[in-house]
């Protein structure tokens, strides 16, 4: 449990990046990979670039509200 | 030579260096010189080590999407993590970085546990320095191994890389030093948050640019391709430069509503008070 406390805290140390950035990588391999999402595919760009800006703001919201 | 590859590397090294060398420089004063840098070049060691090992594994034996992905995915990890710190630093929510209160703390520290300048090689103090070089260098050495490996889809222009990112942090580490031996203090006017700031903004725009190059691995048929290639990264970098102007901007106004909301609280409660009495 240390160890894998110590990797997570390495890595990222914030679970909201964590997870937002797992699940759009998870939903970008969806589309990317299942035919029925093709026409989804050449939005991968902006899904990801949206994504990862949506992952900040909320992280940077939570910062700012427990500051509160 | 890559040079947006050294120039990350050498960027995001001094960040993590001045953090390491104030950590010897406190050894190196409290308990000895040669215990500290004994220390400081055994930690050295053992990241070119870590370097040279996984970086071989990485150019040798991984496939180039497979890499990218993955390699995408922890830089955006790394990239967000070092832009939410700088962007609460610019908009007041977190205080600067203080080296000079970490040498305080940390030599305080050093002198309650009794230690004491001695000529000889003192374990702990070899043991304190070691830790500071290894830990801070960590990251380096991974963005040095992720960054460097991934830039280019042949073997050989894959080392290059690795091994332009790897200069860029040996350079970093020699300017630190030399600069700390001529100031002998802490190095305080280094603008950290600065540095922070634009390897985060500059390892996030990689990161998203491999991560959805990735992506295709498993494609057939159409896949997803970055407009204009390379020089989206570019573009990448100015978007999310933009971004935090604009979430500095918010978390200032944020910060600025809550002092204001809560002195005119503590204003309305200090005349009920007056009123009452």
């Amino acid at each position: 449990m240390k160890v894998i406390n110590a990797v997570y805290n390495f890595l990222v140390g914030d679970m909201i990046i964590l997870i937002g950035v797992v699940i759009t990588i998870l939903i970008l391999a969806l589309i990317n990979n299942v035919d029925a999402l093709a026409p989804l595919r050449v939005a991968t760009g902006a899904i990801l670039i949206l994504a990862v800006l949506g992952v900040l703001g909320a992280t940077l919201n939570r910062e700012a509200r427990a500051k509160r | 030579m890559q040079w947006a590859v050294a120039t990350a590397a050498f960027l995001a090294s001094v960040v993590e260096f001045v953090e390491a060398f104030t950590i010897v420089l406190v050894v190196g004063v409290t308990i000895n010189w040669r215990s500290s840098l004994a220390g400081a070049f055994a930690a050295a060691a053992t990241l070119a080590l870590i370097i040279a090992t996984f970086g071989v594994a990485l150019v040798q034996f991984v496939p180039i999407n497979v890499l990218r992905l993955v390699v995408g995915v922890i830089l955006i990890l790394f990239g967000l993590k070092w832009l939410k710190k700088a962007i609460l630093r610019y908009s007041g929510l977190k205080a600067l970085h203080d080296e000079e209160a970490i040498f305080e703390e940390t030599q305080a520290e050093l002198r309650a546990r009794g230690e004491k300048i001695t000529p000889r090689f003192e374990p702990f103090g070899i043991a304190m320095a070691y830790k500071a070089v290894l830990l801070e260098g960590l990251e380096v050495a991974f963005i040095v191994i992720t960054f460097g490996s991934s830039v280019a889809s042949s073997g050989t222009a894959r080392s290059l890389g690795i091994t332009s990112a790897a200069i860029g942090a040996v350079i970093a580490g020699v300017l630190v030093i030399l600069l700390g031996v001529l100031v002998r203090a802490p190095l305080k006017r280094i603008p950290e948050n600065t540095l922070k700031f634009v390897v985060g903004i500059m390892l996030t725009a990689f990161g998203t640019f491999w991560a959805g190059e990735g992506i295709r691995i498993a494609t057939n048929g159409t896949h997803f391709e970055w407009p204009y290639a390379d020089l989206s990264i570019i573009f990448l970098a100015a978007l999310y430069l933009l971004a935090s102007y604009v979430l500095v901007t918010w978390l200032k106004r944020t910060k600025q509503h809550t002092v204001t909301s809560s002195s005119t609280e503590g204003g309305v409660q200090a005349i009920k008070e007056e009123v009452i009495s």
